[in-house]
This record gives C-alpha cells, structure tokens and sequence, in this order.
C-alpha cells in the first residue's frame, strides 16, 4: 500500500521536477516592433512600413505648431475651456511669458524631433548594412534623397518657432547629442540638408521603394519629389534672404505662375481609421462655443479688400460674437471644411508669392505680375500701386497673409521683415513674442 | 486528529490508574471552553514532552498532576485548534480552544512550506483572522478589509465606484514608477492583481494632454476575491520577511489561507445581510444670487434663474446624480465537515450591490470547494477551488479632457439648467457643456465582466519519520485564470455623440481579457531534534511561476442605428497588449531553535526571469533572522506578570521587475490615410535593466504581560531600494522624451507599534482593544538624472518630483523665483483603534482609523472654480489678503492653493450582534440549530475631515504607483449600513 503510493508520488515529484528545473525562455518585445529588429536584414516591406512612419509623425502635434504661429501671429485667437495658456500665454497677457515646459513648444518640438529620428534610424539601417539583395543603389539613393529632404523640413519648423534661440542640427547619436547653432548656421544647415538630399534624388533613378501617400500625388517619384525639395530650398533661401538662390530653387521647384495650379504641391493626409489622425485645425461651425472655437482676429476682416474671395474660402461668420477671456470675434477659422481635409506642406501659391518676393529688388514687373496671379485668384483687380522695394513687399506680406492664411506663415513673416510691432495688440498689456524659449529638458 | 485518538485516549487512561508512580506531584485543575463559553467535554490534556495526560469530562472540567512547575499542557480536541498553556502555579487553569480554521493566529509563515508560532518569529507578521476580517461587518471587497487593523499598511480606496479599486503599500514608497502592489497569494496560488482599462479614453481623451497614465480607474482584480472563503491572512510586509518570495516579493506578500472543513459533525451556516449605501459627503451648490447669477454667467442666465426659482425649478444636480441610496445584498451559504480522510468546505456568496449613482453597481458570485484528503498518516492532498462571476457597472467618470464624464458634465451645471428629458424620453443638450450628466448617466454603460477560475492543491507526503527526525516532500501547483471583458457603450443619440456636435456617432469599446497564471514548486522539509534542544529544520525547494496575459481591445466608433456589435460600425481600431513571463527558482533555508530560546533562520532564493536583461542569469535574495525569547532563559521569573520578553532582527533581500515594455525601444504602428507606418514610441528602453533591489532590516520586541491580557510590539525597519528604475526624461531633441534607467536609490525608514489589550474579562464581560501606530518616511537618497516631475498635472497645479535628498512624495509647485515644496502625499502618521466589547450574548465592535497629514493635490475645486459653480465659491478664506472671494481666487492662485491636508478620521467599520446561544433554540426545529447571530453594522458610518471635495481618499490616476491622491472629480465614496442574519446549523 504504501509503497504504491510513494511510486505515485514520486512520479509526480520528478514531473515537477522536470518542469521547474528547465530553462527561462527569453522574450522580444510581444506588442511592438523593436528598433533592433531592423539592423539587419531590412527588408522593402520594412522600409515601407519605416517610411510610412514619417508620414505619420510628421502630422503628429502640426495643430499645437499652427496654434502657436496663428495666435502669436495674430491671425486668429484661441479658445479653450480647459486651457488658459492659448489667450494668456501665448497673448502675453499682463505679463505673461512664453514659458519653457509647457505643451505649446514641448509638444511640437518633441514631435519633430521624433519624426527626425525616425528618419535618421532609416538613414542608419540602410548605411549599416549590405541591402544589394534587396534594393538597387538608385532606390536606396532615392530613399536618402527623400528622407533627407523630411529631415530638413522638420528642422525648419523647429527652428521657425524657437528662432533666434537656435536648434539642435545634428541630432544623429541620441547618445551624443550636436550643440544648439544659432538661426544662421541652423539654416545654412538645413539648406545643405536639403542639398544633400537634392543630389541623392538626382541618383535616384526613376521609383522610390515604397509608395505614398495621396497628398503626393505627382511627386511620388524621385525626379519630380526633387522639385518638392528644391520648393522647400527656396523657402529656406529666403528666409536667409537670399534672393538670387531662391530664384535659382525656384526654377527647379514645381513652380507654376498660373492661378489655376495654386494648389499643386504635397500635402498631409488625414483619415478617420482608428490607426490614424483627424485634421486638428477642423472645428465644426455647429455647436461652436468658447470651449473650443479658432476665432479670427477681427483686423484679418476689417484689413482686407473689397470682394477677396479668400475670406470666404477661409472664415464663417457666427450668428453672435464668441468670446472668452476678454477677446471677441464674430468670424471663425473655417480653413478646412472636414476633419480629413489636406493640409498643405508646401504648395504653388507660396512659390508665386516667394517668386514675387524673390523679384523685388531685381525685377520688380516680375513680382507685381506673380502678385496679379494671386490677386486674380481671390477676384481681386490688378496691382495699381507704387513699385517701390517699400510698396511691393507691403503688398507682397498683405497676399500672403491672406493667401497663406492659418498655415503658420503670418508670424514668421512679419519677424522675418521686422514687423512684429506692426501685429495688432487686442489687450492693452498684451505682448508679440518673437521666440519660443527652447524647451527645459534640453537641459540648456 | 488522527485515527488513533482513541488508543491514545485508551493509553491515557492507563496511566491515570497509576498516579502513585509520581513523586512530589502538583495538581492542576482547569476548564475548557469553547469560543462561545460553552464547556468542551473530552479534550486531550497532555503534559508537553511526557506522555503524562487525560481527558476533560463532559463538563470540560479536568484535574491533571505533573512533576514540577512550570509546565506546559497541551490540549488538543477533533475539531480545534491544539493550544498550549503554561502553567506557573496552581491557578486555576481557564483554556478557550479556538475552532481550527479561525485559530491560526499562532504561527506565522517563515518557509515557503512552512510556518513557525508567531512567540518565535523574529518579523513583524501582521496576521488577521476571519473575525477580523468579515466579523464587524462584510467588507465590500477583500483589499477593503485591510484598512486599519495592522500597522504598516496603506490602503487607499481610488474612487467610492463600486467594485473595488484600491491601492495597498505597505511600508511606505517601494517603487517609484514600478509595482508597488503586494504579491497575492492564496492557498500557494499567485493571484493576478491586474487594472485593466476600458478603453474610456477614446471618449474622454483624458490622457489627451500628454498624461500617458490610465485615468480609466478600473477594478484591480483582487477585489474578485470572496472575504466570506477567508480563514486568515498573513501580510510579510518587506524585504526581511518576504525575501523567501524573491523577485517579485519587494512591495510586500499578502498570503490568504481560505477555510477548510474539519472532521465531525457536517456544519452549515447561512448569512444574510441586506442594507443600502449613500455618499459620504456631497459639496452642495453655490449659493446663488440674482447678482452673483448676472456676474458669472450674463444676463441671459440670471433671467433663467429667476423664473426657474419662481417657478421653484431649481435643481440641485449633484444630489440628483449622486444622491440615490445603492440597495446592497450579500448571502452566503457554506458547509464544512467531512471524516478522519477526507474533509470539504463548500460555500457559495452572491453579492449584489447597487451604487450611489443610477446604473452603477456589483455583482458577484463566488463558489468555493475546499477538499482534504488523507488516504494514509503519511500522505495529505489538499485542493482548493474557487469559481468567481463579477459583473460592476462603474459609470463615466474622472478627469476627462472633452467635458464628457459625469463629473466634468456636472461642474458645468447650474440649478437652473433643464437637463431632463422630456416625456418622450429626449434629453435635451446641454446648454453649457458638451455633454447632459443625466444623459450620460442613463445610456453610457461602462462594464466589466470577469469569469475567474483558482485552483490550487498541495500534496505533503511523510517520506521518512522517527523520534528524532522526519523528512516531508510538498509538491504544490496552482492556476489562476480569467477572462475579462469589458464594454464601454456610447449610444450615438448622447449629446457629445452627435455628429453635428463633432461627435464620433457612436462608440464601442470592447476588450477581452484571458490571463492565465500558474505556478508549480516542490520543497523537501527535513526536521531535526538533538538530545542537546538545539532543533534544525532544513528546506530546500524549485519553484517557477509563469504569466500570461492578453488584452484584446476593439474601439468602434460611428455606431449602425443602436448596435452596439463592434462590426456595426463605421470605423474599427484594434488594441493588443500581450504580457508573457516565465520565472524559475530555488531557495534554502535552515532553521535553528534552541530551546525557544534562540530562533535563528538564515535563507537565500536564487531567481531568474525572462523579464531580465539576461533571462538565465540567477539574482540571490537573502535573508537572515535571529529571535532571543528572554522569558525562556532560566534567570526569567516565571512567577511575574511579565511573561513574554522576545528581541528580534530581521534582515531580507527582494527584488521588483522592471515594467514589461521596459527593455525595448519599440515601434509603435500607425497609419496615414491608409497607408501603415511605424514611428518611434518616445520611450527608449534599456536591455541591460536590473530589477530594483530591496534590502531591508527590521528589529523589534514583542512583550506580553497578564496571561496575554496585554500584548506589546513594536518594530522599527530601515528599507532601502537600490538600482531605482526610473522613467527619466530625455532631451526630446534625441526623437525621445523619456528612457528607463537604474538610476537612484531610496530609503524609508519607519516605526510599527501593535498594543493589544484585554482591560475586562470576566464571565459577562470581554473587553479587547487593539491600537496600532504607523509611521514611514521616505528620501531619495541618491539620483543619477536630473530630477524631475511626476504624477500630476504639472507644476503650475501641483506635482509629485524625483530629487535627490527629498521625500519620495513629496509635491512642487512652480513660482516665480521657482520650484517650491508645498506639501507631501506622506501621511504623518496613521493609527488605528480597534475595540471588541462583548457582554453575554451581546458583540460591539469598532475599527477607527486615523490618518493625519499627507497632502493632496485637488483639481476638482479648480474644475468647480472654472465654472463658477463651486459650492463655496462666494466664501472667503483662500485669499490670504482676503480681497477675492474663494473662486475668484482660485483658478489664478499659486499651486499652493491647490494642495490640500488629506487628514481623516474614520469609523470605518462598527458592528452590534446578538447571538443566540443552542440553549435557547432548543425548541426550534428539534434544537439542530446551533446559534442564530443577528445585528446591526457599518462602513465608513462617521468621517471626519476638512478637505474640500469629496473624500481624501482618492486617486485619479489609479493604485499602480505610488502618487495616489490626485483628486479629479471621482466618483464621490459612499458609506454602508447593512442587517446581518447569520444561522449555524
């Protein structure tokens, strides 16, 4: 009897035994795809999947960046019943500063800053390993190419909130970080970012590797997504003023002088898949209250012309003024009309205007006749004022202060020509900021 | 007992023939009594080491003569719980014999397999017997049994939503962003203590703001467990006396022992308690004025509120929201019994419990199967089963960033607002606010459902057994498994749905949750008796447990008509969250008792686990012990009232894993109009991640005087937890805001003081007060990055911050000049008073509980503020100039305004039972019945605090971390009051 039992029960001793003493099994990340995984063999459905990351995290916190640019550039205000810092902050209200942990500028800058990295972990996967298996040179060429040119876009808007407080450039080694440059090197950086990535697409034969999405409709091939990069060069070159080079991008950009063609260029998509985001800068006009509304500053109304159509391709009037924090306007934002509408990268309207601008001074018929493409576009009559540098580039900052509405040009643009005094102050105490401070955790 | 009680009784008998053989004998005399006061007949009276005895007669009455003084009897009956007394003179002998499943109180876990008499023990065990924990009054759930009755614990309840949710942590802060929850253990089974979320954020984008933190307040899964199955629980609370538990034991081990049956007679007790609850403490309204009305809200407003105070329409929303009187039900059946080989426990629990809020509530049912079975002396198998329904509707509430939960709905509303629905059942919208609270209220459920199955069973076999030594094998084995589901149901006719309002149309959160755990170990036990009363007990064991766990969550949004089927929808988002880990392990230890004088243990628990850097690398916790019981030695005067004198030290190792994710920098998977993408998570793993390593020392003395009328301990630890993984902020720059580090080391330092008393004890009247003192402080001690904030809502509000040289808990605000200390989440000190009066056939019983200091951040004063519907609005006193009124002042005011002295004073439990005794229902259905209790009880019935929202005892952000009270509009906490039937047949 007993010795049955004891067989039984070492039986079931030895068992357990068995499973106890055998080894721990490692485990990779279950949930997610790890950065490790694609140091070696990468392949072009890794590529796309890396890819089609940048143009995820290239949208991500764009709303937070065109707040920022349209409040303190006084295009529009605001509201937020669970955020004060939009009218106060932002609005220098009574002595309010721009402070330098708070979402406005952590939150955009981190987001660009990711997207870099995503894009500079690419760059990494491909330099580490031999992918001649897999990709021709030229597609890797045009890959560089492609994710050279993002990079430096993500730079520039880095760099187009925080200014003068400079940006960090080399960005490569998270472990080794480059130092803060100052807005000139920072620029001339990122310009031969893009010049780089401009003689990568040169060699990049005729196809990317990976597809696109619809907001790059026409320059989803290397040959003309260099045009795109030599649209971005241009806007860069005149933010150095650097007109003859802007003049020289421009003629190898998509650049059209035809009113019909305003809207050619790459854009940001936006869909309701739950993977993806809406268009943040949508608000329905229904329902619109002070807890969450963009109202147009009031001046964007009273300042323009006569029968500019671009007022009703931009704003709605409300039935009765919203107001919030002592600020008050009976027009909204109504620059996208669903919350998957496009948001322009970089389109036709802004190469006319930078073409205009670029002329000034060398050939000012030029840019009154650029400045009648648009004027004409928004049923406006023909240019009839004085040609002087003064005159033409008053008229140039009013076109594109209309034309270039809520997508975070009008701020950069009167710092660029020193008009930052010339922005309506709707509170006595208010300030216009000309910079962000760069953000705390930078540890600067 | 064993079989051969009878010989024995027969060899007993034997010797009582012969007393003439005993030279210079003393004779003792003495009573049995059982629990109730009721004589025991025929218990085992033995002289300790002789094999001197008899039995008691039908009276309990016993004489029984030893050689010499002291000396220690040992009683022991079928049925109850052996006890020892030592006599020390020739008093009269007065002996209560507890029942076996609610005596345990004597011994205290000190192996993996075994357990030591708590007068040897060198740790601080704090144990609580079934009495204490469902005695006073059933608990709502079992971690809110805790409260009070030990020191060294705090519990902290995260909203009043039914169905549990709470935090506890024992000593003080032992992980800043890992676990800091108790390892569960029931019957040798770890249990899964899990939040899992619902998936509320898609509505309430709560962590929109860039909180990643879950703010959805889910039940934490202990709460499935029935407290009514609970025969005792042990709390090991550090390092010193968990070490045996290894990596995951460093946040403490709270081991439960379920009821069993016990051979005999079969028993039956049913119980019936049926009661309501209600809020503890509701704000009130603002007291509004036309003027007051015109300045806050224009005239529009002040119009409506003059015809709707006319008209007598003024609402107050809040008591119509969280005014209702939840019914509470909870019946419980068991039996017990079974033979000398096998015995049961069967019981089975259903609670039903409606909440203060309309369409809120719990339900649960609970079966339970406990079998013993001893086919020989040599071999025992035991196996516990335990099946568990729980459904809780826990509405919509806490912090939400789109003006949906009820409570973010409710700050909104103003008495005059006209938010019901009409008489076809349309609610209007809102007319300040995205969402209508009643609306919300009424359609949105937000559900958890959990099937749960635990089974453990044990297998002790007797290998070899002789006078002087014997050797045990133990193999154990337990499962834990449940599936978990989860519905949160946004009907598209709620207001903040609405298309035209910007709604999604319609959301549908469903997660499925299957977690299976299991564990398996084996552990030989070899007991050693010298001639010389040194005794050695040897252990040696294999253990591996194995996790695995697995969300699926689908979020439906744009709903077909009222489907709420997640393929009936516009839009479909998949969440899956898998968790996998395997760990493997030994442990040793060696016991060393001489004499009960010197107890000394010395262990190690090697362990490895696939959540390490290196899975196969094997991580050694030790421990050591030393107990010296001074009343043992010989120069002790046995006469004097002092009779326990123990000093004990106690030194431990445990660790704490990294969190899951915490070794990979992952990618996370999007997509752009259709096109997939992965793009960088933001958060930089490390592979090269060590588990955070607790070593603690305790040491304390235990002191007993009067027979044990007056008990005293007191224990005084230093913890400190190096290798501190910290969630650490990175210059964003990098492409990452935040990477996982071993960087810093903290150390809590604390006092525990247990005095439990006997003032009265006569024949009517018993009197046992207990009061317990806790006192921890905590300080990063050392801290290799920046220092940096933590667990709030930023600094411009008040927020926890990571320094070095400063509590753990400690809260910042941001001035002008800075970052300033404005308050600490520590509590000062807590205390509770426990008091059990019993006066024949009469019971009252108290738990007070205190708690004094430790602050809170509260934002739902701010939230009021902002819609100027706080009830103290128009009051003075936040403005140290005295110029602003309070809500005025508030929402501009430094974060110091902010911060509030989370201080209360509870009686969070109190009992008033009669019982009445067999005697007196000897006429009842033939007299098988053999007591009826019946009475009157409470939870959370007096609160005392001067705080200002609804109850101090809150966390928006959920028990996982240390930051608990952060107060973001919870669900307000109720009070209970229940009748309480109890019928033992």
């Amino acid at each position: 009897m007993m010795k049955k039992y004891i067989y039984k029960i070492l039986f079931l001793a030895s068992t357990v035994g068995t499973l106890v003493s055998c080894e721990v099994q490692e485990f990779n990340d279950l949930n997610n795809a790890e950065v490790d995984a694609f140091e070696e063999n990468l392949t072009r459905g890794d590529l796309q999947d890396l890819v089609g990351g940048i143009l995820y995290s290239s949208r991500v916190r764009l709303g937070t960046y065109y707040d920022d640019c349209g409040v303190i550039g006084r295009e529009y205000y605001r509201f937020s019943g669970s955020e004060p810092r939009f009218t106060g902050d932002l609005l220098g209200r009574e002595g309010l500063t721009l402070d330098n942990n708070t979402f406005y500028i952590t939150g955009p800058w981190g987001a660009r800053y990711r997207s870099v990295k995503n894009a500079n972990l690419i760059l990494g996967f491909i330099d580490g390993q031999d992918l001649s298996a897999q990709f021709t040179g030229a597609e890797l060429s045009a890959t560089k190419g492609f994710l050279k040119t993002f990079i430096a876009y993500e730079l520039l808007l880095n760099l187009n909130l925080t200014d003068d407080n400079g940006i960090r450039l080399d960005v490569d080694d998270e472990n080794d970080l480059g130092p803060f440059v100052s807005k000139s090197a920072a620029l001339s950086g990122i310009r031969s970012i893009l010049e780089e990535g401009a003689n990568d697409l040169s060699n990049g034969g005729g196809e990317f590797p990976f597809i696109l999405s619809t907001g790059f409709n026409g320059f989803n091939d290397p040959g003309s997504f260099l045009q795109v990069n030599n649209a971005i060069s241009a806007r860069v070159a005149a933010y150095q003023e650097d007109y003859s080079a802007v003049l020289s991008f421009l003629d190898d950009s998509f650049l059209t002088l035809d009113a019909s063609a305003l809207n050619t260029g790459i854009f940001h998509n936006f869909s309701l898949d739950q993977t993806d985001i809406v268009n943040p800068l949508f608000l329905a006009i229904e329902g619109l209250t002070a807890a969450n509304a963009r109202i147009v500053q009031p001046d964007f109304i009273t300042d323009a012309e006569a029968g500019d159509q671009r007022l009703d391709d931009n704003v709605v009037e409300l039935p009765e003024p919203i107001m919030q924090d002592d600020l008050s306007g009976n027009f909204a934002v109504f620059r996208y009309k669903t919350n998957v509408d496009d948001i322009p990268i970089i389109r036709n309207e802004e190469l006319i205007l930078l073409y205009a601008e670029a002329n000034i001074n060398s050939n000012p018929g030029e840019t009154v006749n650029a400045l009648n493409i648009i004027r004409g576009s928004a049923g406006l009559d023909p240019y009839t004022g004085p040609t002087d540098p003064a005159s033409l580039t008053d008229e140039m900052l009013t076109q594109r202060r209309y034309s270039l509405y809520a997508e975070g040009h009008r701020w950069i643009d009167m710092r660029r020509f020193d008009r930052l005094d010339e922005l309506p102050i709707d509170r006595p105490e208010d300030d216009v900021f000309s910079k962000f401070p760069i953000p705390l955790t930078e540890n600067q | 007992m064993k079989q051969n009680n009878f010989s024995h009784r027969y060899l007993l008998f034997l010797f009582l023939l012969f007393p003439f053989f005993a030279f210079s004998q003393t004779t003792l005399t003495g009573t049995v009594n059982n629990e109730n006061g009721e004589t025991v007949p025929f218990v085992n009276v033995i002289e300790k080491g002789t094999s001197n005895g008899t039995t008691t007669d039908v009276d309990g009455n016993f004489t029984i003569e030893v050689d010499e003084l002291p000396a220690i009897l040992v009683f022991s009956s079928l049925g109850f719980e052996t006890q020892e007394f030592r006599a020390i003179n020739r008093r009269p002998i007065e002996v209560t014999l507890g029942e076996s499943a609610q005596a345990l109180e004597e011994v205290v876990i000190t192996g993996l397999a075994t357990s030591i008499k708590r007068s040897n023990s060198a740790n601080a065990v704090a144990s609580l017997s079934a009495e204490e924990i469902t005695g006073t009054t059933p608990p709502p759930t079992l971690d809110g049994a805790l409260y009070g009755k030990f020191p060294g614990a705090i519990v902290n309840a995260n909203s009043g939503a039914p169905g549990g949710g709470l935090s506890v942590k024992l000593r003080g802060a032992t992980s800043i962003q890992g676990n800091t929850q108790p390892l569960y253990i029931i019957d040798g089974v770890y249990v899964d203590n899990s939040s899992i979320p619902a998936g509320l954020n898609t509505v309430s984008a709560a962590s929109a703001g860039g909180s990643s933190s879950n703010q959805d307040n889910p039940t934490n899964r202990i709460a499935d467990i029935n407290p009514e199955d609970i025969a005792n629980i042990e709390i090991l609370k550090g390092a010193s006396a968990a070490a045996i538990y290894g990596s995951r034991a460093a946040a403490g081990v709270v081991i439960i022992t379920t009821k069993r049956g016990k051979a005999g007679e079969t028993k039956f007790r049913f119980s019936q308690s049926v009661g309501w609850n209600e809020a503890i403490n509701l704000l009130g309204v603002r007291d509004y004025t036309e003027q007051r009305v015109l300045d806050s809200f224009g005239e529009a407003d002040r119009a409506a509120f003059v015809a709707a105070r006319n008209a007598g329409r003024l609402v107050d929303y809040e008591e119509e929201v969280y005014g209702e009187n939840g019914i509470i039900s909870i019946s419980n059946f068991s039996m017990s019994g079974g033979s000398e080989k096998t015995k049961f426990f069967a019981g089975v629990t259903h609670n039903n419990e409606d909440g203060i809020v309309k369409n809120t509530g719990y339900e649960k049912t609970s079966l339970r199967l406990n079998l013993d079975h001893s086919p020989e002396d040599f071999l025992k198998f035991t196996l516990s089963s335990n099946y568990i329904y729980s459904s809780s509707d826990r509405g919509f509430f806490n912090n939400d960033n789109s003006g949906t939960t009820i409570g973010i709905a409710l700050t909104a509303t103003r008495p005059w607002d006209q938010l019901f629905p009409n008489e076809n059942g349309i609610y209007p919208d809102h007319p300040n606010n995205s969402s209508n609270p009643l609306q919300t209220r009424d359609l949105v459920t937000n559900r958890e459902t959990v099937n749960r199955l635990i089974m453990g069973g044990t297998v002790n076999l007797d290998i070899y057994k002789a006078d002087n030594s014997n050797l045990e094998l133990i193999l154990r084995g337990g499962l834990d498994f449940y599936g978990q589901q989860t519905r949160a149901i946004f009907p598209k006719e709620l207001q903040f749905q609405k298309l035209s309002n910007g709604g999604l149309n319609g959301v549908s959160a469903q997660g499925d949750t299957q977690n299976k755990n299991y564990n398996l170990s084996a552990f030989l036990v070899h007991n050693y008796f010298t001639d010389s009363d040194i005794n050695f007990r040897t252990q040696f064991g294999l253990t591996r447990e194995n996790f695995n766990q697995n969300t699926q969550l689908i979020t439906a949004t744009g709903l077909v008509a009222s489907e709420s089927n997640v393929d009936q929808a516009a839009n479909t988002g998949v969440n899956q969250a898998r968790l996998l880990q395997e760990d493997s392990g030994f442990f040793a230890q060696e016991e060393i008792n001489f004499k009960d004088m010197f107890i000394a243990t010395v262990g190690i628990r090697g362990d490895k686990s696939s959540n390490n850097g290196d899975a196969n690398e094997l991580f050694y916790y030790p421990k050591a012990s030393l107990a010296v019981n001074l009343n043992e030695f010989d120069f002790w005067d046995e006469g004097s009232a002092w009779n326990q004198f123990k000093l004990r030290a106690a030194y431990g190792e445990a660790g704490n894993f990294p969190p899951f994710s915490a070794l990979f920098t992952s990618y996370n998977a999007f997509s752009t109009d259709g096109i997939l993408g992965i793009s960088l998570i933001g958060v930089r793993g490390d592979a090269d991640l060590k588990s955070e390593r607790q070593k603690e020392l305790e040491f304390g003395t235990d002191i007993g005087f009067f027979n044990g009328r007056v008990n005293l301990s007191a224990t005084y630890y230093i913890k400190t937890i190096d290798d501190l993984i910290l969630q650490a902020n990175l210059e964003p720059s990098s492409g990452y805001t935040t990477g996982f580090r071993n960087a810093g080391s903290l150390e809590n330092k604390g006092i525990e003081i247990g005095l439990n008393t006997t003032p009265i004890l006569t024949d009517d009247i018993q009197w046992n007060l207990g009061v317990n003192f806790f006192k921890n402080t905590s300080e990063i001690t050392e801290l290799t990055v920046a220092p940096f904030n933590v667990g709030a809502f930023g600094a411009s509000l008040g927020t926890f911050r990571i320094e070095e040289g400063k509590s753990a808990t400690q809260i910042v605000g941001s001035y002008p000049e800075g970052l300033r200390v404005i308050g600490n989440a520590e509590p000062d000190f807590q205390m509770g008073f426990n008091s059990d009066l019993r006066y024949k056939d009469f019971q009252f019983t108290m738990l007070w509980q205190w708690k004094n200091g430790g602050d809170n951040v509260n934002l739902t004063t701010l939230l009021t503020d902002l819609n100027r519907t706080s009830h103290d609005y128009d009051e003075f006193g936040a403005d140290p100039s005295g110029e602003l009124p309070n809500g005025q002042y508030r929402p501009g005011a430094p974060p110091e305004v902010h911060v509030e002295d989370a201080s209360y004073v509870r009686l969070r439990e109190v009992g008033l039972y009669y019982t009445l005794q067999k005697k007196k229902l000897a006429g009842i259905l033939g007299g098988s019945i053999d007591s009826i209790k019946f009475g009157v009880s409470g939870t959370n019935v007096l609160n005392f605090f001067d705080y200002n929202s609804y109850d101090p005892e809150v966390s928006n952000f959920g028990g996982g971390s240390i930051f608990t009270g952060v107060d973001v509009l919870p669900f307000p906490s109720s009070k209970r009051f229940l009748f309480n039937v109890s019928v033992n047949f």
